[in-house]
C-alpha cells in the first residue's frame, strides 16, 4: 500500500519508519529540505519537499494511488486543510493529527467528518490519558488496556522480596489456583521470551502481565509492589501533554502540582484548569521543588517539550524520594539511556501516535494493536470468525507460534482469561501478544 | 467634549421627567395641589425643551460624552425632582427636599418625614415613581425607548447601570436594555396583582410594588410593610430577594432557563449569604426573646431581605435589635445587591472578587511561585478587572470615612453617623442609631441633607460617573490634554 506521510517530525518519521519495515511504499513530505535529508538517509522511503496543504505536492506524492495519508505535522490547521484538500481520494483513508485542546472541548467537539478525516489522532492527549493509567497503578512500568479497562496488560519489575521471585510459573500457578492472571512476557537482560509453565521467574525481571481489573492488586503483590491510588502528584513542564494529564487529574480528583517555566502559559494554564495549583518556576530548580515537597508526591510527571529537562527533573525527584517517576521522552535514542539511570518508566508521544497509527494500517481482523516501550513485541485483538482454523479446538492444539500467546478472551460482556482447555468461538475477541516474527503467522490465523 | 450636545439629551431627560409627574396630577386635583403641581411639570418642562431646542442634535457620543450626559443628567432629574415638594409646601427646607427628591431617585428610601400618613397621596405616588424610574435608570429607559440615544447607548448604558460586566442579552443595546424594562415592568405589575389579592389598596399595592422592585423602602405608611398583614410580609421578603438579582438572569428565567439563577456563581454569594444572615439574626432575636416564634422568623427574613437588597423597609426596629444582629445587617448594608440588580451597595460580585482574590493571596504566602488566578465560579476574572475593584473598594471605604467625618462633625453621633453614611452611600434608607427604622432623617440639619444626598448619589453612579464631571480635564473641547 502505498502511504503518505505529511510532516516528518518525531511522529511522522517514527510512523514511517514502522510502516516502511512493513513493506509498505511510504513517501514523506515535509517543507523543510534538511529534515528530509535526515528521512531519507534513515528510511527507505521517498521523500517530497513542498506544504502538504498543496493539492499539486499530494498529487506529486502520489495521493491517486494512495492508501493512506498520514498529516501529522506539528500544526493542527496544516493537517486538517491537507485531508481536506485530499478529500474525494477513493479507498483512501485520511488521518490527522489534531492536538489543541480547544478542538476537544467537552461539549463541543471537532467534527472529523466535515473535514473530510477518518481519524483523528492526538498524541499528546493519548499520552497523557497512558500517563494517567500508569499512575492509578504505581508500579507498572507499561500499562496497556483493551475493553475499557477491564483487561489490562501490566509490565512489572520483580523486586527482590517478590513472592515469585526464583519459582517457576507453574509452581506459581499451583498455588494460587485458577486466576484472571496470566504472565505473557518476560524480559531479562534485553531479550524477550514469551514464558512457559517451566520458566521459573527471578527478580529483576520484567513480566508483562495479562490480568483482569480485580486482579491487578494481585498482580502487584506478586511481584513484590504494593497497590496504593495515587493522591498528590506533581507535575514538570508547561506542555500540552499537561494540559491534558492535569485536566484527567482534576476530574479524578487528584491533588496535582504544575511547574511551568513559562509565565504566560502558566497564566494560561492556571486560568483553565480550576483545581490545579500551577507554579511559575524551572522543573530543574532544585529548591523550588523540594520546597513543594517533590519528595513526598505519589509521583512525579515530566512532561516538558525538552527531553534532558525531563531526566533531570526525573534525576531530581528520584532522589527527592518521590514514590514513582514518569518521564517523556521523544528522543528514542535517549530511552535505553534513562533506563540505565534508573528512569524505568518512560512515555513518549510518538508511540502513542503510532499506536493508534497502526491500528489503522494492519490487515485482516486486527482492531486494535499497542507495542510496548521496553521490548520489541505487539499486543493485537483479533476477532474470530467462522471460517478461522482457531475455531472449536483446545488453545493447546492451535498451530500457534512460539513467540505468541493467547492472553485473554472477550466473550459478549465478560473477560476470560484462558488456560490450555479453553476453545475459543466464534464472536470472541482474542487479545494476542506476539513477538514480532510470531506477527505475520497470527495474523495469519484469524483471516477477517 | 461637545458640551452642547450633552445638553441636548439633559434638556430631553427633563421633559422626561415632567412627563412622570403625569400620573399624580388626578390625585393633586382632588386634594387642591393642581396649580404647585402644574407649576412643577411646567417648569421642568420648559427648561428642558428650551435646552432641547437651542442645542443641536446629536451626532454620536463617546464615551466621555456619555459619562456627561449620566452624571449632568442625574443631576437635572433630582432637582427637577425636588420641585413637586417645594411647591406643594410639603419641605421643611429646600435641602430637606434635595434629600427626599435624591433618596427617590436612587432608590434609598430615606425620609425627612415622621408621620408618613399626612403627606398628600400625589407626593405619596411621586416619592414611588421616583423610585421607579431610578431604580432601572431613567437613562437605561431613554435608550431603550428613545432612538436618540441608540447611537451611544453602550456608554449611557454602562455609565449608568455600573458593575463589573456588563452582559448583553442581544447584540443591540437597546434591545437589552428594552428587554431589562420589560422584565422590570412585568414583576412590578406581578407584585402589585399579588397585594391586591391579599387585600392591599389599588394605591398602596401600586406604591409598594413600585418602590419594592426599585429596591427603594418609599412606603405609603409610617410603620412601613409593619402596617401591613404577615402574608404581605412575606411576599415583600421574596420580592425584595428577587429585586436584588442581576435582571440579566430574570430574563433568561422568563424566557425557560430555570437553571439561571443557581448556575450564577454571583448569585449562589448572594443566596447564602441572604440565608446565612437570616439565620443568624433569627437565633440571636430568639435567644433574646427566649421563645423562637414565627414572627420572630419572619421578621428576621424580612429585615435581612430588606438591607440586604439595599429596599430599606421595615418591619421591626433592628437599631434595637441584639448587637450582633446590627453588625450583620451592617455588613449587609455595606455589601449591597447583585450587579445588574436595582439594587445598591458594594455589590455581592465585587465582594466575591476581593474574597477569592485574598484566598488567591493567602496561597502565595504558601506557595510563593504560584500563580494565582481570581475566579468567579469557574470563570476566570481579568486581573486589570480585579485591580478596578480593588480600587473601588478603596473609593468606597474613603468615601464612607470621608462622608462619617463630615456627618459626625455636623453633629450627628458615632453610630449614627457611620450607619447613615452607610445607608445613604448603599442606598438602604435606614441606618442606626437616631436614624434606625423608628427614625428618620427630618432632625439632621440642612447642611447634613446636601452631604447625604452626595452620598447617594455618588453610590447609586457608583463615583465614576459623578467624579470624573469633577476632573478639569474633561470639560475641555479636544478631550486629551489636560
Amino acid at each position: 500500500m502505498r502511504v503518505i506521510v505529511v510532516g516528518a517530525g518525531e511522529v511522522g518519521v517514527h510512523v514511517a519508519d514502522r510502516l516502511s519495515k512493513e513493506q509498505h511504499d511510504v513517501v514523506v513530505v515535509d517543507v523543510a529540505p534538511e529534515r528530509l535529508d535526515y528521512v531519507q538517509s534513515h528510511l527507505d522511503v521517498a521523500v517530497i519537499e513542498g506544504s502538504g496543504a498543496s493539492p499539486a505536492v499530494l498529487k506529486r506524492a502520489g495521493l491517486k494511488d494512495a492508501g493512506l495519508l498520514l498529516a501529522v505535522t506539528s500544526v493542527d490547521e496544516v493537517n486538517l486543510v491537507c485531508c481536506m484538500t485530499a478529500r474525494g481520494g477513493e479507498g483512501l483513508t485520511r488521518v490527522a493529527r489534531v492536538s489543541n485542546p480547544d478542538f476537544y472541548e467537552e461539549r463541543a467537539q471537532l467534527q472529523p467528518e466535515l473535514f473530510g478525516v477518518d481519524l483523528l489522532i492526538n498524541p499528546e492527549r493519548e499520552l497523557a490519558l497512558e500517563t494517567f493509567r500508569l499512575l492509578q497503578s504505581t508500579a507498572a512500568t507499561d500499562l496497556i488496556v483493551f475493553a475499557h479497562g477491564a483487561v489490562q496488560i501490566l509490565g512489572l519489575r520483580v523486586t527482590d522480596t517478590a513472592p515469585v521471585a526464583g519459582r517457576t510459573l507453574a509452581e506459581v500457578g499451583a498455588e494460587m489456583g485458577h486466576r484472571q492472571l496470566l504472565t505473557v512476557a518476560v524480559e531479562r537482560d534485553g531479550t524477550t521470551l514469551v514464558p512457559t509453565g517451566a520458566t521459573e521467574i527471578r527478580a529483576g525481571d520484567h513480566v508483562y502481565v495479562i490480568a483482569a481489573e480485580a486482579e491487578i492488586p494481585r498482580a502487584l503483590e506478586l511481584t513484590g509492589h504494593e497497590f496504593a491510588q495515587v493522591q498528590r502528584v506533581m507535575l514538570g513542564g508547561g506542555s500540552v501533554e499537561t494540559y491534558y494529564l492535569a485536566r484527567l487529574l482534576q476530574q479524578h480528583g487528584v491533588q496535582a502540582i504544575a511547574v511551568v517555566e513559562d509565565r504566560g502559559r502558566a497564566q494560561e494554564l492556571a486560568e483553565r484548569l480550576d483545581r490545579i495549583l500551577v507554579l511559575n518556576g524551572n522543573v530543574t530548580d532544585v529548591e523550588l521543588l523540594e520546597m513543594e515537597g517533590v519528595g513526598g508526591m505519589d509521583a512525579f510527571v515530566a512532561l516538558t517539550e525538552s527531553d534532558e529537562t525531563n531526566i533531570i527533573a526525573s534525576l531530581v525527584a528520584r532522589q527527592a524520594g518521590t514514590k514513582q517517576v514518569i518521564t517523556l521522552i521523544n528522543k528514542s535514542d535517549y530511552m535505553p539511556l534513562a533506563r540505565r539511570i534508573g528512569l524505568d518508566v518512560a512515555v513518549s508521544p510518538r508511540l502513542s501516535a503510532a499506536n493508534a497509527i497502526l491500528r489503522y494500517v494492519r490487515r485482516g481482523s486486527v482492531t486494535r494493536v499497542a507495542t510496548f516501550r521496553d521490548i520489541d513485541a505487539e499486543v493485537m485483538l483479533l476477532g474470530v470468525t467462522a471460517g478461522s482454523p482457531v475455531v472449536g479446538r483446545p488453545l493447546t492444539e492451535l498451530d500457534f507460534p512460539e513467540g505468541a500467546i493467547v492472553g485473554a478472551i472477550l466473550r459478549g460482556e465478560s473477560v476470560l482469561v484462558p488456560r490450555g482447555d479453553d476453545v475459543l468461538r466464534v464472536g470472541d475477541s482474542a487479545i494476542v501478544f506476539a513477538l514480532p516474527d510470531a506477527v505475520r503467522q497470527v495474523v495469519g490465523l484469524f483471516p477477517s | 467634549m461637545n458640551i452642547r450636545e450633552v445638553f441636548h439629551i439633559v434638556g430631553a431627560l427633563l421633559v422626561w421627567t415632567a412627563g412622570a409627574m403625569l400620573p399624580s396630577v388626578p390625585f393633586a386635583v382632588q386634594e387642591g395641589l393642581a396649580w404647585p403641581w402644574l407649576g412643577a411639570i411646567g417648569v421642568t418642562a420648559a427648561v428642558g425643551g428650551l435646552v432641547w431646542v437651542v442645542t443641536p442634535r446629536i451626532v454620536s457620543i463617546n464615551p466621555r460624552e456619555g459619562i456627561a450626559v449620566v452624571g449632568l443628567g442625574w443631576l437635572a432629574i433630582v432637582l427637577a425632582g425636588t420641585l413637586p415638594f417645594v411647591f406643594t409646601g410639603v419641605a421643611p427646607t429646600i435641602p430637606a427636599a434635595v434629600f427626599e427628591s435624591t433618596s427617590g431617585f436612587t432608590t434609598t428610601g430615606a425620609t425627612v418625614y415622621s408621620t408618613i400618613e399626612q403627606l398628600p397621596r400625589s407626593i405619596l405616588l411621586w416619592r414611588s415613581v421616583t423610585h421607579w424610574i431610578g431604580g432601572m435608570g431613567i437613562i437605561v429607559l431613554g435608550v431603550a425607548i428613545l432612538p436618540l440615544l441608540g447611537v451611544g447607548g453602550a456608554q449611557l448604558f454602562r455609565a449608568e447601570m455600573p458593575g463589573i460586566v456588563t452582559d448583553r442579552l442581544t447584540p443591540r443595546i437597546a434591545t437589552t436594555a428594552r428587554l431589562l424594562w420589560g422584565v422590570y415592568a412585568f414583576l412590578t405589575a406581578l407584585l402589585g396583582l399579588v397585594y391586591l389579592a391579599l387585600g392591599m389598596t389599588p394605591f398602596d399595592a401600586a406604591n409598594h410594588a413600585m418602590s419594592a422592585l426599585a429596591t427603594g423602602g418609599f412606603s405609603t405608611r409610617t410603620a412601613s410593610l409593619g402596617a401591613f398583614s404577615p402574608a404581605i410580609q412575606w411576599v415583600t421578603t421574596l420580592f425584595m430577594f428577587v429585586a436584588g438579582i442581576n435582571f440579566t438572569l430574570h430574563y433568561q428565567m422568563l424566557t425557560g432557563r430555570w437553571r439561571a439563577w443557581a448556575r450564577d456563581p454571583e448569585w449562589r454569594w448572594y443566596f447564602a449569604s441572604t440565608v446565612g444572615a437570616m439565620a443568624v439574626v433569627f437565633v440571636a432575636l430568639s435567644l433574646r426573646a427566649g421563645a423562637w416564634t414565627a414572627d420572630g422568623l419572619r421578621d428576621a427574613a424580612f429585615n435581612v431581605a430588606a438591607v440586604h437588597s439595599t429596599t430599606g423597609f421595615a418591619t421591626a426596629d433592628f437599631a434595637a435589635w441584639p448587637a450582633v444582629a446590627q453588625v450583620v445587617l451592617l455588613g449587609l448594608m455595606f455589601v449591597g445587591a447583585m450587579g445588574g440588580s436595582t439594587g445598591g451597595g458594594f455589590k455581592m460580585v465585587r465582594a466575591a472578587v476581593v474574597a477569592q482574590h485574598t484566598r488567591g493571596e493567602v496561597q502565595k504566602v504558601l506557595h510563593p511561585r504560584a500563580v494565582v488566578v481570581t475566579r468567579l465560579g469557574r470563570t476566570p476574572v481579568r486581573p486589570d478587572v480585579v485591580l478596578n475593584v480593588l480600587a473601588f473598594l478603596g473609593m468606597y471605604v474613603a468615601t464612607h470615612a470621608l462622608g462619617t467625618i463630615i456627618l459626625a462633625a455636623l453633629g450627628s453621633d458615632l453610630v449614627t453617623a457611620m450607619s447613615a453614611a452607610l445607608a445613604a452611600m448603599s442606598s438602604v434608607g435606614p441606618g442606626l442609631g437616631d436614624v434606625g427604622p423608628a427614625g428618620h432623617y427630618g432632625h439632621v440639619t440642612p447642611a447634613a441633607h446636601v452631604v447625604l444626598s452626595a452620598l447617594m448619589l455618588l453610590g447609586r453612579l457608583e463615583f465614576y460617573t459623578l467624579l470624573v464631571l469633577f476632573l478639569p480635564g474633561v470639560w475641555t473641547r479636544a478631550g486629551g490634554k489636560r
